[in-house]
């Protein structure tokens, strides 16, 4: 029971794409596909057809004939599977079914075919899981460049440090030596320059050789003037080694808030765009974690104005031991009195109400542990609030499409409250079909066309008060101005509209109270402007 | 063995690209223009180019990709170069992309690590693979199943290399070890597959420590267990029975593929009945369950194999076949009776043919389209049913002949035949058969049928009353038929739509006749002649026979003068007339010669063509017998002492190996070395400065040159290339290249020529070289053309007269040729021309007897790409003592009618 090849050919008879799964000769599967179209009666009922040595199970699809070829102890209804999800497969790599279309995608169409059949037998695999293994898109491959980004920032780090330690002793020396100041300030530049270089070549053993792009001395360069103006104490950062035990995301998440910490704008190089919610689904490491998550609902209008804004927050708590289930947790809440909390049935509510205190009914039942309610944990409060109040809204959108000629600009500007600052922002403006991208005239920040669904991205990474507002410009052939919309938009922030914050956790039992740990994020669900 | 191919894109010449611009784009940061420019490597690869400028490019500048894409197109590039020199050593730059390999797969993307193996699945370079073993190992272990999956794939394809047990001696053990924890059940299948192909012991030591969980395994994982049983229990007879145990567990398992998977093997296995009756009726769940008309046709081909090897089993499943009817595929109906007719018994016929009725009663009530092709068929069956087991046929008959005014001309011909045999065969039914058809007459709408059913009543109406009915019958259906100028008139001024139209029942036979059908004339008239005849000798009464005869001569007059009036656009037909005259003759003058001729030579005739018949089909069974038949060396299997559960080991094995090689085209068989040294051609004279001779080898779909070149002279010849054309639907596989050819020596160059239809094709060519003190100037030889016979692809076939009648109206090429032969016997003439066509007669040898001085016969012919083609050979012997005629060709296609005509000009004159 051997497929020995799965191929697509017109129906005149043209060989488009055949992949082989068993060895055989060129003539051979040339010679077999060209005789096929002519032994394709027509006004038959059944889609196989059997010559003396081989079958051929075969599907119509439009102009052309997905087809596989088996050996004749073939089990018929094995290939029947096969070529049912060969047949589905095929409109998801090539657009249309013209013959032109599949020559253009015919290396995706092996690759897809090549999940399907391994060795001439069948894997058991679905759409889904084909599109995504030919998707290749790694979870793995991400940490691992997280990982490597992260030591390479350690590098530097060490190098910044090692860099205010010579700055300060050429100070010292200077200072001991001779009084003059400025002109030696930019000698002294240039040397610590070229110790940079050294020092990073040096310290580049771990693996990653000088040629990995971080080591070019115009970086160094510009770090250290930056290091310039900083604190010596700074520089004696807490001492990170090289022992990797708790994992290595937490050590990165610690490496970034350290340097953070320092006053370094590192968000471009070690969040990953997609970085918050991967973050998040991070197994948990403290025994106890409290989640505060608030998602946000808004449709804009795109005159101006709000038809909708909601927004709806949580409050979870996830332990890992058992022994630590019982607590209550006492919170603090914003002086926002739109919002109305509602506590898990479980809850004792007056407890709540009269104390912040957030604690079961039953003080004998600890709180549930382990990941038995999923990576969230347990819901222990909700609540809502719903506004029509312009001010609220943390991110409006003024899209202005005008064309002129054969040609439509749009701009876009977006004006962000200053009530949060926003990450990894990304708004989609859908575009009409287009040939090719549209051409960016001006932007802030960051843009990436997707030709496949036909929007364009515009992403800002990090929006605060240096860039409140900010624009964009981009021009298209000639356009409906009501193909721009619906414009969506994706942010996070970690401050919420509730200013939920857990203030203690009091262990039930005695003793010291459990660490714990918080997070707080606002993400959107549905933001978008109509 | 030739260079295996992998892939196959289809390649626009028109925009060939440029090797330097793929060069360039390669070398750029591009991505997108990177991963362009590799496929059109990839695909100038494909066409035949070699572009090894490139190959160290691609090593430079896309090896270091990080762009998943570019990878996997890498892979493929990898893939199809050629990566061993021409004595199979492997090219020393090979080694550069092993690192890059071995970085693959230690990748931290795991859909990248998990492409790399599946390419090295494909590779056969052990030099290779050997450095790259520590890490397909480690792959074993990866937290990804679909890493897992192909390692162990890889392992097993490593394993499987010539080299493959130094290289990984301890890979069974492993993948043993591996199987043991596997959870993901993709990676359980491979890894089973790896066992089984590579160390069957531990498979069946696994199968059997986890037998009581096989149910719950996956299905592919219990297909391979399948296949493993099927190959162990073929080297090990002894230990089938637990095997069949564990088939029969499969039996029940939720896949259908499984099931049907465990059917097919019980029969390879067993042929103790228990076992087949299992597998048949699993076969016949399936072809009730399943709704797919492919595997209801392919199910059905498993039942007719079973029927043919186990028939007094499968007789017992007839009814639970005949279920299969219900599906509204005629396809499938068709063949479901033609296993149902082959195994009929006279225990079964009686629920059969019931079965049958039913059929044919449903077809009546459903408003299908295709019911009266379907009763046609049931027809038929039954037909065939009342001829093997004539006691049927009275149960039947009467049913049939209600569908004899079926508006299926096909399907009232098939009864009318059918009534027409059985009448003669069961002459207890004659009475009611035959008051029944004068009772239905008025139905009959076709000319054909009535012709008929009017031919049975002039022969069997036999007494008194039936004799003076049937003259009724004949008279009422004719009523107005008087051909009286204004009835002629009348008729021609109403339109012949009335004709085709009308279902009106009486007169249908009139209008027949009116719209201008002469031969029913002349039918209606032989019969009523034949009543008339027969009136006169169970008639007492003078009077009344003379009142029958001046009737039935009003009719017969009647008609001619219809046949002469001018109402009608044609007037009667030479034959007819004739016809018809000698009947009024006959009427006015009767003699005892004319009455026993009319009266009994008709029915002997019958008898003689029934009985003629019925031996016809003997002799294709004792014909069918004869060739299964042992040949003087074939192993001969004493059944007495053979296992009586199983078949002997080397019949199966034979039969599962060869499938795959035959359809690989691995296996040829071997051709007569005689037959090969008769094709010899050569190519080029002997006072040429090269000498070349080629040997052709017809495969079906390609053709193989097998050109010998020797190189005459005392010099060395440099960039030897034979450059070949073709002409007709031959093309070239491979680009030629060139050799140096020492003085003196020869050289054995192959090509591949693929063939994609049917028709004579010319292979012509060039030898083209430089010599060593000339090299600026090319010699060129042109070679002797190879013509390629049309006689390769067609083989003899045969088809029904009803197909073969359609096929010659649609086909839209004839090509026509006049007879030119010096052979002065028709059947002689006709036996040449079948040889020298290798085609088949269809016309059976009674109707070409006797010496009339004329011959019509129909060949047939199938070529391999399944095109038809229809010979008509038509001759005449004249005065002279010549032949004189046509040979009509028709096809589908153009080629085969031009090539088959060229062949029959040429081979027609039959010189001795």
């Amino acid at each position: 029971q051997v497929v020995l090849a799965a191929s697509i050919v017109s129906k005149s008879g043209k060989v488009l794409v055949s992949r082989q799964f068993v060895d055989m000769s060129r003539i051979r599967i040339e010679g077999l596909l060209a005789a096929f179209p002519k032994l394709v009666g027509t006004g038959k009922q059944h889609t196989y057809i059997e010559t003396e040595n081989v079958r051929y199970v075969y599907q119509p699809m439009e102009a052309l004939y997905l087809l596989l070829v088996t050996n004749k102890q073939s089990n018929i209804l094995e290939d029947l599977t096969t070529l049912r999800l060969l047949s589905k497969l095929v409109p998801e790599y090539s657009y249309s079914l013209e013959e032109e279309d599949i020559c253009q995608h015919a290396f995706e169409l092996i690759f897809a075919f090549d999940e399907v059949i391994s060795l001439g037998h069948k894997e058991n695999v679905t759409i889904a899981q084909v599109k995504q293994y030919c998707e290749m898109e790694s979870h793995e491959e991400k940490l691992h460049k997280l990982v490597m980004q992260s030591k390479i920032n350690e590098t530097k780090d060490v190098m910044k440090r090692k860099a205010s330690e010579i700055d300060k002793s050429k100070i010292e020396k200077n200072r001991g030596d001779k009084g003059g100041f400025g002109p030696l300030q930019s000698m002294g530049s240039g040397k610590i320059e070229n110790s940079f270089s050294d020092l990073s070549i040096s310290s580049s053993g771990t693996g990653f050789g000088s040629g990995s792009g971080f080591g070019l001395s115009s970086d160094v360069d510009s770090f250290s003037t930056k290091s310039k103006g900083r604190p010596t104490s700074s520089a004696t950062a807490p001492p990170k080694g090289l022992g990797m035990k708790l994992g290595k995301s937490q050590r990165t998440n610690q490496f970034l808030e350290s340097l953070k910490a320092e006053g370094e704008v590192i968000l471009e190089d070690v969040q990953p765009k997609l970085g918050v919610s991967q973050a998040a689904a991070l197994p948990p490491s403290d025994p106890i974690t409290l989640t505060v998550e608030e998602k946000l609902n808004v449709t804009l209008k795109q005159d101006g104005g709000i038809s909708n804004f909601d927004v709806q927050g949580t409050l979870s708590l996830q332990i890992l031991d058992k022994e630590d289930g019982h607590i209550q947790v006492q919170v603090q809440t914003g002086e926002n009195q739109a919002i109305l909390f509602k506590t898990h049935p479980n809850m004792n509510k007056e407890l709540f109400a009269n104390e912040n205190i957030l604690g079961l009914k039953d003080l004998n039942r600890p709180f549930p542990t382990g990941q038995a309610g999923g990576s969230e944990g347990v819901g222990l409060l909700r609540w809502r609030m719903q506004s029509n109040d312009e001010s609220m809204v943390p991110l409006t959108i003024n899209c202005w499409p005008s064309s002129s000629g054969n040609e439509t600009y749009v701009s876009i500007e977006y004006e962000a409250s200053s009530m949060f600052d926003l990450r990894n922002v990304v708004i989609s403006v859908p575009l009409p079909a287009l040939r090719e991208a549209p051409s960016v005239r001006q932007i802030d920040g960051e843009w990436r066309y997707d030709s496949r669904n036909s929007f364009l991205e515009w992403s800002i990474l990090l929006i605060d008060n240096s860039n409140r507002s900010g624009s964009m410009e981009f021009v298209v052939p000639q356009a409906e101005s009501s193909a721009f919309f619906p414009i969506s938009v994706r942010f996070t922030a970690t401050d919420t509209f509730s200013d939920l914050k857990v203030t203690n956790i009091i262990p039930l039992k005695g003793g010291n109270p459990p660490k714990h740990s918080q997070r707080t994020q606002l993400i959107t669900e549905n933001y978008q402007v109509v | 063995m030739e260079k295996s191919c992998t892939l196959v894109v289809h390649f626009d010449k028109g925009t060939p690209a440029l090797a330097n611009e793929i060069k360039e784009a390669l070398e750029g940061n591009d991505v997108a223009a990177k991963i362009d420019a590799l496929k059109k490597a990839i695909m100038l690869l494909l066409n035949g180019e070699t572009i090894p400028q490139l190959f160290i490019t691609i090593i430079r500048y896309v090896l270091p990709s990080e762009d998943h894409t570019v990878q996997k197109l890498l892979l493929l590039y990898l893939e199809i170069i050629d990566k061993t020199d021409s004595r199979g050593k492997v090219l020393p730059e090979m080694i550069l992309i092993c690192q890059n390999l071995r970085n693959n797969l230690q990748h931290p993307n795991e859909y990248i690590r998990g492409v790399t193996l599946r390419f090295l699945c494909r590779l056969n370079e052990s030099e290779i693979i050997e450095p790259l073993i520590p890490s397909i190992l480690s792959n074993l272990e990866h937290r990804h199943p679909f890493v897992r999956r192909n390692a162990v794939l890889a392992v097993m394809s490593v394993f499987k290399l010539p080299q493959g047990e130094q290289l990984l001696d301890s890979a069974p053990e492993i993948v043993d070890k591996f199987l043991s924890t596997e959870q993901d059940p993709s990676s359980k299948r491979n890894a089973f597959l790896m066992l089984f192909s590579c160390a069957q012991d531990r498979a069946i030591n696994y199968l059997f420590s986890n037998i009581d969980r096989i149910i719950d395994w996956g299905e592919q994982l219990q297909m391979v267990v399948l296949e493993l049983i099927r190959k162990v229990c073929r080297s090990n007879k002894g230990e089938k029975g637990k095997y069949i145990k564990i088939i029969i567990a499969l039996l029940n398992a939720p896949s259908t593929a499984v099931i049907y998977e465990c059917a097919s093997t019980l029969v390879s296995l067993s042929s103790a009945p228990t076992a087949i009756r299992a597998a048949a009726s699993t076969y016949c769940q399936l072809l009730l369950s399943q709704s797919d008309n492919n595997v209801k046709l392919i199910v059905l081909d498993r039942l007719n194999e079973l029927k043919s090897s186990n028939r007094d089993i499968m007789v017992e499943m007839v009814m639970d076949v005949l279920r299969a009817l219900s599906t509204p595929n005629l396809d499938i109906r068709r063949k479901t009776l033609d296993i149902a007719l082959e195994l009929i018994t006279p225990r079964n016929i009686d629920e059969v043919v019931m079965m049958l009725k039913k059929e044919v009663v449903k077809t009546q009530s459903g408003e299908h389209e295709k019911n009266g092709e379907y009763r046609q068929m049931l027809v038929q069956a039954i037909h065939t049913c009342a001829i093997k087991f004539p006691e049927v046929a009275s149960t039947v008959v009467h049913l049939l002949m209600d569908f004899l005014g079926d508006s299926n001309v096909a399907s009232a011909m098939d009864v009318v035949v059918f009534v027409r045999e059985i009448i003669e065969t069961n002459p207890k039914l004659r009475i009611s058969i035959i008051t029944r058809l004068l009772d239905t007459f008025y139905q009959i709408r076709a000319a054909r049928v009535c012709s008929c059913a009017l031919w049975i009543i002039g022969e069997y109406c036999l007494s008194l009353s039936e004799v003076e009915s049937g003259i009724a019958t004949i008279k009422q259906c004719l009523d107005g038929t008087y051909a009286t100028q204004s009835a002629a008139l009348e008729t021609a001024m109403s339109p012949p739509t009335l004709v085709q139209g009308s279902l009106s029942s009486i007169g249908n036979l009139r209008s027949l006749i009116l719209s201008g059908d002469f031969f029913l004339g002349a039918v209606v008239a032989c019969t009523l002649t034949k009543l008339v005849l027969r009136l006169e000798e169970v008639q007492t009464s003078k009077a009344e026979v003379n009142k029958a005869t001046t009737q039935a001569l009003l009719i017969i007059v009647s008609m001619l003068q219809l046949g002469q009036s001018s109402i009608l656009p044609h007037p009667i037909d030479n034959d007819s007339y004739d016809r018809i005259v000698l009947c009024i003759r006959l009427l006015c003058n009767t003699g005892d010669e004319i009455r026993k001729i009319w009266l009994q030579s008709c029915r002997q005739s019958f008898v003689k063509m029934l009985a003629d018949k019925q031996r016809r089909e003997t002799e294709e069974i004792k014909a069918k017998a004869q060739i299964s038949n042992a040949q003087p060396d074939d192993l001969i299997d004493f059944y007495h002492l053979k296992s009586r559960k199983g078949m002997s080991q080397l019949e199966l094995e034979d039969e599962v190996q060869d499938d795959l090689k035959r359809a690989t085209g691995e296996f040829t068989k071997d051709a007569d070395d005689a037959n090969k040294l008769n094709r010899i051609l050569q190519l080029t004279g002997f006072s040429d400065p090269v000498y070349a001779e080629a040997y052709v080898t017809v495969h079906h779909y390609d053709i193989v040159l097998d050109v010998t070149v020797i190189n005459r002279t005392k010099e060395t010849l440099q960039n030897l290339c034979l450059e070949l054309a073709t002409m007709g639907d031959l093309k070239l596989v491979e680009r030629p290249q060139n050799y140096t050819l020492a003085p003196e020596s020869s050289k054995q160059i192959k090509a591949n020529i693929k063939v994609s239809s049917t028709e004579t094709g010319v292979i012509f060519g060039n030898i083209v070289y430089e010599t060593s003190s000339n090299v600026l100037e090319r010699t060129v030889i042109v070679l002797n053309d190879i013509h390629i016979d049309i006689m390769d692809y067609i083989s003899p076939a045969s088809c029904a007269d009803v197909a073969f009648r359609t096929m010659w109206a649609e086909f839209e090429w004839e090509n026509k040729v006049a007879v030119n032969t010096v052979l002065q016997d028709e059947r002689d003439f006709l036996n040449h021309i079948i040889k020298s066509t290798n085609m088949k007669c269809l016309t059976p040898p009674s109707a070409l007897e006797g010496d009339c001085g004329f011959l019509a016969a129909n060949l047939y012919a199938k070529s391999v790409f399944g095109e038809d083609a229809l010979v008509n050979v038509s001759i005449e012997k004249q005065a002279d003592g010549k032949l004189s005629g046509y040979i009509r060709i028709r096809s589908k296609t153009q080629g085969i009618a031009l090539s088959l005509g060229d062949k029959i000009t040429l081979k027609q004159k039959g010189t001795a």
